[in-house]
Protein backbone atom coordinates (compact mmCIF):
# COMPACT_ATOMS: atom_id res chain seq x y z
CA UNK A 1 0.00 0.00 0.00
CA UNK A 2 1.26 3.94 -0.94
CA UNK A 3 2.02 5.28 2.29
CA UNK A 4 4.35 7.44 3.82
CA UNK A 5 8.43 6.17 4.60
CA UNK A 6 10.14 7.97 7.06
CA UNK A 7 13.56 9.54 5.60
CA UNK A 8 16.01 12.32 4.86
CA UNK A 9 15.91 13.01 1.39
CA UNK A 10 15.36 16.45 0.01
CA UNK A 11 11.96 15.43 -1.00
CA UNK A 12 11.37 14.66 2.84
CA UNK A 13 12.57 17.88 3.76
CA UNK A 14 9.83 20.14 1.16
CA UNK A 15 7.48 21.59 2.37
CA UNK A 16 3.92 19.82 1.76
CA UNK A 17 2.77 22.92 -0.61
CA UNK A 18 5.70 23.22 -2.45
CA UNK A 19 5.12 18.80 -3.47
CA UNK A 20 1.56 19.48 -4.23
CA UNK A 21 2.29 22.87 -6.14
CA UNK A 22 5.23 21.45 -8.06
CA UNK A 23 2.62 18.33 -8.96
CA UNK A 24 0.32 20.91 -10.17
CA UNK A 25 2.77 22.13 -12.47
CA UNK A 26 3.90 19.37 -13.43
CA UNK A 27 0.66 17.84 -14.64
CA UNK A 28 -0.75 21.48 -16.30
CA UNK A 29 3.24 21.00 -18.05
CA UNK A 30 2.29 17.38 -19.60
CA UNK A 31 -1.07 18.15 -20.35
CA UNK A 32 0.59 21.38 -22.61
CA UNK A 33 3.05 18.81 -23.97
CA UNK A 34 1.87 15.60 -24.47
CA UNK A 35 4.34 14.64 -27.78
CA UNK A 36 6.92 12.06 -27.63
CA UNK A 37 9.50 15.10 -27.17
CA UNK A 38 7.93 16.77 -24.28
CA UNK A 39 6.78 13.70 -22.71
CA UNK A 40 10.97 12.11 -22.96
CA UNK A 41 11.91 15.36 -21.37
CA UNK A 42 9.23 15.17 -18.52
CA UNK A 43 10.24 11.34 -18.29
CA UNK A 44 13.91 12.80 -17.43
CA UNK A 45 12.29 14.88 -14.88
CA UNK A 46 10.33 12.36 -13.27
CA UNK A 47 13.13 10.38 -12.54
CA UNK A 48 15.31 13.06 -11.21
CA UNK A 49 12.42 13.68 -8.46
CA UNK A 50 12.16 10.27 -7.49
CA UNK A 51 15.30 10.07 -7.27
CA UNK A 52 15.47 12.82 -5.28
CA UNK A 53 12.57 11.10 -3.39
CA UNK A 54 14.60 8.21 -2.62
CA UNK A 55 11.41 6.19 -4.80
CA UNK A 56 12.96 3.78 -7.11
CA UNK A 57 10.82 3.60 -10.60
CA UNK A 58 10.38 -0.30 -9.34
CA UNK A 59 8.45 0.54 -6.88
CA UNK A 60 5.92 3.08 -8.25
CA UNK A 61 5.84 0.10 -10.90
CA UNK A 62 4.78 -2.46 -8.13
CA UNK A 63 2.44 0.33 -6.48
CA UNK A 64 0.02 0.79 -9.83
CA UNK A 65 0.24 -3.16 -11.11
CA UNK A 66 -3.58 -3.22 -10.57
CA UNK A 67 -4.17 0.14 -12.83
CA UNK A 68 -1.85 -0.20 -15.38
CA UNK A 69 -3.91 -3.18 -17.67
CA UNK A 70 -6.93 -0.26 -17.65
CA UNK A 71 -4.47 1.95 -19.08
CA UNK A 72 -3.30 0.13 -21.71
CA UNK A 73 -6.93 -0.96 -22.46
CA UNK A 74 -7.88 2.52 -24.16
CA UNK A 75 -4.91 2.55 -26.78
CA UNK A 76 -6.00 -0.67 -27.63
CA UNK A 77 -9.47 -0.56 -28.09
CA UNK A 78 -9.11 2.71 -29.73
CA UNK A 79 -6.86 1.04 -32.19
CA UNK A 80 -9.64 -1.67 -33.54
CA UNK A 81 -12.00 -0.78 -36.21
CA UNK A 82 -14.93 -2.93 -37.23
CA UNK A 83 -13.47 -4.33 -40.79
CA UNK A 84 -10.55 -4.95 -42.49
CA UNK A 85 -7.62 -3.96 -41.49
CA UNK A 86 -8.86 -4.32 -38.02
CA UNK A 87 -6.24 -3.21 -36.50
CA UNK A 88 -4.92 0.62 -37.26
CA UNK A 89 -2.04 0.92 -35.04
CA UNK A 90 -1.68 4.76 -36.12
CA UNK A 91 -5.10 5.13 -34.12
CA UNK A 92 -3.16 3.78 -31.16
CA UNK A 93 -0.62 6.73 -31.11
CA UNK A 94 -2.26 9.49 -29.18
CA UNK A 95 -3.91 7.26 -26.93
CA UNK A 96 -0.86 6.06 -25.89
CA UNK A 97 0.92 8.58 -25.18
CA UNK A 98 -2.09 10.32 -23.08
CA UNK A 99 -1.74 6.80 -21.16
CA UNK A 100 2.22 7.23 -20.82
CA UNK A 101 1.33 10.65 -19.14
CA UNK A 102 -0.95 9.39 -16.55
CA UNK A 103 2.22 6.67 -15.27
CA UNK A 104 3.95 10.42 -15.30
CA UNK A 105 2.02 11.75 -12.80
CA UNK A 106 1.21 8.55 -11.01
CA UNK A 107 4.77 8.50 -10.24
CA UNK A 108 4.93 12.06 -8.84
CA UNK A 109 1.86 11.02 -6.79
CA UNK A 110 4.06 7.96 -5.00
CA UNK A 111 6.89 10.20 -4.48
CA UNK A 112 4.68 12.49 -2.67
CA UNK A 113 2.86 10.26 -0.83
CA UNK A 114 6.26 8.24 0.50
CA UNK A 115 7.56 11.66 1.61
CA UNK A 116 4.82 13.37 3.37
CA UNK A 117 3.74 12.88 6.55
CA UNK A 118 0.27 13.11 6.64
CA UNK A 119 -0.06 15.84 9.58
CA UNK A 120 1.93 17.94 7.08
CA UNK A 121 -0.43 17.10 4.17
CA UNK A 122 -3.50 18.03 6.86
CA UNK A 123 -1.63 21.32 7.58
CA UNK A 124 -1.41 21.68 3.99
CA UNK A 125 -4.90 21.58 3.47
CA UNK A 126 -5.73 24.00 6.58
CA UNK A 127 -3.12 26.44 4.64
CA UNK A 128 -4.22 26.34 1.43
CA UNK A 129 -7.96 26.95 1.81
CA UNK A 130 -8.35 30.14 3.70
CA UNK A 131 -10.64 30.63 6.81
CA UNK A 132 -13.24 28.61 8.78
CA UNK A 133 -13.59 26.07 5.53
CA UNK A 134 -9.86 25.35 5.48
CA UNK A 135 -10.26 24.41 9.32
CA UNK A 136 -13.16 21.88 8.28
CA UNK A 137 -11.36 20.35 5.17
CA UNK A 138 -7.92 20.08 6.96
CA UNK A 139 -10.32 18.43 9.92
CA UNK A 140 -11.92 16.33 7.72
CA UNK A 141 -8.27 14.91 5.96
CA UNK A 142 -6.97 14.18 8.98
CA UNK A 143 -10.05 12.07 10.00
CA UNK A 144 -9.66 10.04 6.81
CA UNK A 145 -6.18 9.38 7.09
CA UNK A 146 -6.73 8.49 10.95
CA UNK A 147 -9.73 6.31 10.19
CA UNK A 148 -8.91 4.85 7.24
CA UNK A 149 -6.65 2.05 8.55
CA UNK A 150 -9.45 1.81 11.25
CA UNK A 151 -12.30 1.16 8.93
CA UNK A 152 -10.26 -1.29 6.80
CA UNK A 153 -9.17 -3.19 9.95
CA UNK A 154 -13.26 -3.59 10.44
CA UNK A 155 -13.90 -4.50 6.54
CA UNK A 156 -11.03 -6.84 6.39
CA UNK A 157 -12.39 -8.90 9.57
CA UNK A 158 -16.29 -9.21 8.13
CA UNK A 159 -14.79 -10.05 5.13
CA UNK A 160 -12.65 -13.00 6.95
CA UNK A 161 -15.64 -13.82 9.30
CA UNK A 162 -17.80 -13.99 6.16
CA UNK A 163 -15.06 -16.57 4.22
CA UNK A 164 -14.74 -18.61 7.36
CA UNK A 165 -18.59 -19.16 7.33
CA UNK A 166 -18.98 -20.05 3.48
CA UNK A 167 -20.45 -16.85 2.62
CA UNK A 168 -17.97 -15.96 -0.22
CA UNK A 169 -20.21 -18.75 -1.94
CA UNK A 170 -23.07 -16.42 -1.32
CA UNK A 171 -24.44 -14.37 -4.52
CA UNK A 172 -22.63 -11.31 -5.38
CA UNK A 173 -25.33 -9.67 -4.14
CA UNK A 174 -25.39 -10.77 -0.79
CA UNK A 175 -21.80 -10.11 -0.21
CA UNK A 176 -22.14 -6.80 -1.34
CA UNK A 177 -24.77 -6.07 0.93
CA UNK A 178 -23.37 -8.43 3.83
CA UNK A 179 -20.04 -6.13 2.98
CA UNK A 180 -21.56 -2.87 3.42
CA UNK A 181 -23.80 -2.95 5.65
CA UNK A 182 -21.05 -4.17 8.79
CA UNK A 183 -18.77 -1.29 7.28
CA UNK A 184 -21.42 0.89 7.38
CA UNK A 185 -22.65 -0.18 10.84
CA UNK A 186 -19.16 0.62 12.11
CA UNK A 187 -18.99 3.22 10.80
CA UNK A 188 -21.90 4.72 12.51
CA UNK A 189 -21.08 3.69 15.87
CA UNK A 190 -17.31 5.32 15.48
CA UNK A 191 -19.13 8.27 14.32
CA UNK A 192 -20.95 8.94 17.78
CA UNK A 193 -17.97 8.41 19.69
CA UNK A 194 -15.92 10.20 17.85
CA UNK A 195 -18.73 13.82 17.92
CA UNK A 196 -18.34 12.97 21.26
CA UNK A 197 -14.73 12.97 21.71
CA UNK A 198 -14.36 15.81 19.61
CA UNK A 199 -16.95 17.92 21.55
CA UNK A 200 -15.00 16.95 25.10
CA UNK A 201 -11.50 17.83 23.39
CA UNK A 202 -13.14 21.45 23.02
CA UNK A 203 -12.65 21.10 19.13
CA UNK A 204 -11.96 24.99 18.24
CA UNK A 205 -11.60 27.16 15.18
CA UNK A 206 -8.50 28.07 15.92
CA UNK A 207 -5.86 25.55 16.95
CA UNK A 208 -1.95 25.70 17.12
CA UNK A 209 -0.85 24.78 13.78
CA UNK A 210 2.43 22.73 13.14
CA UNK A 211 5.68 24.93 12.42
CA UNK A 212 5.81 25.55 8.52
CA UNK A 213 9.02 25.05 7.09
CA UNK A 214 10.30 26.52 4.20
CA UNK A 215 13.92 26.81 2.91
CA UNK A 216 16.35 26.93 0.07
CA UNK A 217 14.55 23.60 -1.77
CA UNK A 218 11.44 24.90 -1.37
CA UNK A 219 12.55 28.24 -3.07
CA UNK A 220 13.95 25.98 -6.04
CA UNK A 221 11.11 23.55 -6.30
CA UNK A 222 8.70 26.59 -6.57
CA UNK A 223 11.39 28.24 -9.62
CA UNK A 224 10.76 24.60 -10.87
CA UNK A 225 7.33 24.99 -11.08
CA UNK A 226 7.28 28.08 -12.17
CA UNK A 227 9.17 26.78 -14.72
CA UNK A 228 7.03 23.89 -15.80
CA UNK A 229 4.30 26.38 -15.38
CA UNK A 230 5.56 28.58 -17.98
CA UNK A 231 6.44 26.14 -20.10
CA UNK A 232 3.08 24.10 -20.04
CA UNK A 233 1.84 28.12 -20.90
CA UNK A 234 4.52 28.96 -24.17
CA UNK A 235 2.67 26.86 -26.89
CA UNK A 236 -0.63 28.93 -26.59
CA UNK A 237 1.52 32.26 -25.75
CA UNK A 238 3.23 31.93 -28.83
CA UNK A 239 0.29 31.25 -30.94
CA UNK A 240 -1.39 34.26 -29.91
CA UNK A 241 -2.28 36.89 -32.23
CA UNK A 242 -0.02 40.08 -30.28
CA UNK B 1 8.52 35.72 29.60
CA UNK B 2 5.39 36.34 27.85
CA UNK B 3 2.23 34.64 27.60
CA UNK B 4 0.11 34.57 24.60
CA UNK B 5 -3.79 34.29 25.82
CA UNK B 6 -5.86 34.08 22.65
CA UNK B 7 -10.05 33.34 22.76
CA UNK B 8 -10.40 30.05 21.57
CA UNK B 9 -13.44 29.69 19.36
CA UNK B 10 -15.44 26.72 19.75
CA UNK B 11 -17.18 24.88 16.88
CA UNK B 12 -20.53 24.03 17.41
CA UNK B 13 -21.94 20.96 18.49
CA UNK B 14 -24.09 20.17 15.47
CA UNK B 15 -21.12 21.22 13.06
CA UNK B 16 -18.48 18.87 14.74
CA UNK B 17 -21.10 16.40 15.10
CA UNK B 18 -21.18 16.48 11.51
CA UNK B 19 -17.51 16.95 10.57
CA UNK B 20 -17.12 13.87 12.17
CA UNK B 21 -20.03 12.23 10.64
CA UNK B 22 -19.13 13.43 6.63
CA UNK B 23 -15.31 12.65 7.47
CA UNK B 24 -16.21 8.84 8.64
CA UNK B 25 -18.02 8.71 5.34
CA UNK B 26 -15.57 9.80 3.13
CA UNK B 27 -12.62 7.53 4.92
CA UNK B 28 -15.42 4.65 4.53
CA UNK B 29 -15.42 5.16 0.69
CA UNK B 30 -11.80 5.13 0.54
CA UNK B 31 -11.82 2.01 2.20
CA UNK B 32 -14.80 0.46 -0.42
CA UNK B 33 -12.44 1.61 -2.61
CA UNK B 34 -10.51 -1.16 -1.57
CA UNK B 35 -12.93 -3.78 -1.34
CA UNK B 36 -12.72 -5.29 -4.73
CA UNK B 37 -15.58 -8.09 -6.11
CA UNK B 38 -15.75 -9.64 -9.46
CA UNK B 39 -18.65 -9.98 -11.49
CA UNK B 40 -19.60 -13.14 -12.57
CA UNK B 41 -19.33 -14.20 -16.63
CA UNK B 42 -17.02 -10.97 -17.73
CA UNK B 43 -15.23 -11.36 -13.98
CA UNK B 44 -14.15 -7.28 -14.50
CA UNK B 45 -13.30 -6.56 -11.14
CA UNK B 46 -15.38 -3.55 -9.28
CA UNK B 47 -14.99 -1.24 -6.21
CA UNK B 48 -17.49 -0.25 -4.03
CA UNK B 49 -16.21 3.06 -4.12
CA UNK B 50 -20.15 4.61 -5.73
CA UNK B 51 -21.83 2.80 -2.90
CA UNK B 52 -19.69 5.44 -0.31
CA UNK B 53 -21.45 7.73 -2.78
CA UNK B 54 -24.93 6.62 -2.75
CA UNK B 55 -24.70 6.37 1.29
CA UNK B 56 -23.13 9.65 1.68
CA UNK B 57 -26.38 10.84 -0.39
CA UNK B 58 -29.01 8.74 1.41
CA UNK B 59 -27.67 9.19 4.87
CA UNK B 60 -26.51 12.77 5.29
CA UNK B 61 -28.33 14.71 3.17
CA UNK B 62 -27.45 16.70 -0.21
CA UNK B 63 -25.14 19.52 1.73
CA UNK B 64 -23.32 17.34 4.21
CA UNK B 65 -23.36 14.28 1.57
CA UNK B 66 -21.45 16.84 -1.01
CA UNK B 67 -19.15 17.88 1.99
CA UNK B 68 -18.19 14.27 2.91
CA UNK B 69 -17.16 13.46 -0.25
CA UNK B 70 -15.37 16.93 -1.32
CA UNK B 71 -13.43 15.10 1.87
CA UNK B 72 -13.00 12.32 -0.01
CA UNK B 73 -11.34 14.11 -3.05
CA UNK B 74 -9.39 15.85 -1.03
CA UNK B 75 -7.70 13.62 1.12
CA UNK B 76 -6.76 11.60 -1.92
CA UNK B 77 -5.69 14.53 -3.21
CA UNK B 78 -3.65 15.46 -0.60
CA UNK B 79 -2.16 11.52 -0.36
CA UNK B 80 -4.22 9.57 1.53
CA UNK B 81 -4.77 6.30 -0.28
CA UNK B 82 -8.71 6.91 -1.11
CA UNK B 83 -9.07 5.85 -5.26
CA UNK B 84 -9.37 2.68 -6.83
CA UNK B 85 -7.13 0.38 -6.17
CA UNK B 86 -5.21 2.30 -3.11
CA UNK B 87 -4.05 5.43 -5.39
CA UNK B 88 -3.75 9.04 -4.60
CA UNK B 89 -2.75 12.40 -5.25
CA UNK B 90 -3.44 15.74 -7.29
CA UNK B 91 -2.28 14.01 -10.61
CA UNK B 92 -5.18 11.16 -10.38
CA UNK B 93 -8.12 14.08 -10.29
CA UNK B 94 -6.21 14.91 -13.61
CA UNK B 95 -5.24 10.81 -14.91
CA UNK B 96 -7.58 8.75 -16.91
CA UNK B 97 -10.05 8.16 -14.06
CA UNK B 98 -10.22 11.79 -12.70
CA UNK B 99 -13.86 12.48 -14.40
CA UNK B 100 -15.12 10.09 -11.87
CA UNK B 101 -13.59 11.89 -8.80
CA UNK B 102 -14.50 15.20 -9.92
CA UNK B 103 -18.36 13.90 -9.90
CA UNK B 104 -18.68 12.35 -6.54
CA UNK B 105 -19.67 15.37 -4.64
CA UNK B 106 -22.41 16.34 -7.11
CA UNK B 107 -23.69 12.99 -7.56
CA UNK B 108 -23.76 12.85 -3.64
CA UNK B 109 -25.76 16.04 -3.36
CA UNK B 110 -27.95 14.66 -6.60
CA UNK B 111 -29.11 11.52 -4.50
CA UNK B 112 -29.53 13.55 -1.30
CA UNK B 113 -31.82 15.68 -3.08
CA UNK B 114 -33.95 12.82 -4.67
CA UNK B 115 -34.04 11.34 -1.08
CA UNK B 116 -34.19 14.39 0.92
CA UNK B 117 -35.54 16.99 -0.92
CA UNK B 118 -34.54 20.56 -0.37
CA UNK B 119 -35.97 20.86 3.31
CA UNK B 120 -35.00 18.82 6.77
CA UNK B 121 -33.30 15.49 6.50
CA UNK B 122 -36.08 12.46 6.34
CA UNK B 123 -35.83 8.98 7.18
CA UNK B 124 -34.30 6.85 4.15
CA UNK B 125 -36.21 3.94 5.89
CA UNK B 126 -40.04 6.18 4.73
CA UNK B 127 -39.02 6.98 1.39
CA UNK B 128 -40.75 5.07 -1.09
CA UNK B 129 -38.89 2.42 -3.53
CA UNK B 130 -38.86 4.32 -6.52
CA UNK B 131 -37.59 7.39 -5.06
CA UNK B 132 -34.42 5.82 -3.41
CA UNK B 133 -33.96 3.91 -6.97
CA UNK B 134 -34.47 7.24 -9.01
CA UNK B 135 -31.75 9.32 -6.85
CA UNK B 136 -29.76 6.47 -7.45
CA UNK B 137 -29.84 6.19 -10.66
CA UNK B 138 -30.03 9.72 -11.31
CA UNK B 139 -26.72 9.93 -9.57
CA UNK B 140 -25.21 6.77 -11.39
CA UNK B 141 -26.14 8.69 -14.80
CA UNK B 142 -24.20 12.11 -13.39
CA UNK B 143 -20.92 9.61 -12.49
CA UNK B 144 -20.80 8.14 -15.72
CA UNK B 145 -21.26 11.28 -17.42
CA UNK B 146 -18.14 12.73 -15.89
CA UNK B 147 -16.00 9.77 -15.75
CA UNK B 148 -16.46 8.86 -19.67
CA UNK B 149 -15.94 12.52 -20.76
CA UNK B 150 -13.47 12.59 -18.45
CA UNK B 151 -11.66 9.29 -19.66
CA UNK B 152 -12.39 10.55 -23.66
CA UNK B 153 -10.56 14.06 -23.23
CA UNK B 154 -8.06 12.92 -20.80
CA UNK B 155 -7.18 9.58 -22.76
CA UNK B 156 -7.38 11.75 -26.10
CA UNK B 157 -10.04 8.50 -27.13
CA UNK B 158 -13.26 9.00 -29.08
CA UNK B 159 -16.64 8.95 -26.63
CA UNK B 160 -17.15 5.38 -27.85
CA UNK B 161 -14.31 4.17 -26.82
CA UNK B 162 -14.62 5.74 -23.56
CA UNK B 163 -17.68 4.31 -22.71
CA UNK B 164 -16.65 0.75 -23.98
CA UNK B 165 -13.32 1.17 -21.99
CA UNK B 166 -14.53 3.08 -18.96
CA UNK B 167 -18.47 2.62 -18.16
CA UNK B 168 -19.80 -0.57 -20.28
CA UNK B 169 -17.75 -3.01 -17.84
CA UNK B 170 -18.96 -1.61 -14.71
CA UNK B 171 -22.82 -0.15 -15.41
CA UNK B 172 -23.76 -3.79 -14.05
CA UNK B 173 -22.21 -3.43 -10.96
CA UNK B 174 -24.16 0.25 -10.51
CA UNK B 175 -27.33 -1.77 -10.07
CA UNK B 176 -26.06 -4.20 -7.95
CA UNK B 177 -24.51 -1.46 -5.09
CA UNK B 178 -28.13 0.53 -5.41
CA UNK B 179 -30.20 -2.47 -4.70
CA UNK B 180 -27.53 -3.11 -1.77
CA UNK B 181 -27.81 0.54 -0.76
CA UNK B 182 -31.82 0.01 -0.59
CA UNK B 183 -31.29 -3.57 1.40
CA UNK B 184 -28.86 -1.63 4.28
CA UNK B 185 -31.90 1.59 4.03
CA UNK B 186 -34.90 -1.01 4.49
CA UNK B 187 -33.12 -3.25 7.02
CA UNK B 188 -33.21 -2.83 10.81
CA UNK B 189 -29.42 -3.56 10.84
CA UNK B 190 -28.53 0.63 10.40
CA UNK B 191 -30.65 2.88 11.89
CA UNK B 192 -29.88 6.68 10.86
CA UNK B 193 -29.44 9.13 13.50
Amino acid sequence: MLTYEPGDSVGHRLDARSKLLLQASFAAAAFGHTDPVGLAVLTGLTLALLALASTTPGVVLAEYRGVLPFLAAAPVIESLRFGAPWVDPVAAVDPALAAYRTVLLLALVAAYVRTTPVRESEAAVARLVPGKLGRLLGLGVGLVFRFLPVLQADLARTREAMAARLGDRRPLRDRVRIVATAGLTRALSRTDRLAVALRARCLSWNPTPPEATFGREDALALGLAAALAGWAMWPAAATAPW
Amino acid sequence: MSTATEDVDLVGEEIAANVARAALFAALTGVFAYVSFQLPVTSVPFTLQVLGVFLAGVFLGPVWGAASMVIYVVAGAVGAPVFAYGSAGLGSLFGQWGGYLWSYPFAAAVVGVGVHGAGDLVDPDTVGLGRLVGAMAAGTVLIYAFGTVGYAVVGEVSLVTAVLAAAVPFVPAEAIKAAATVAIVRSDAVVAR
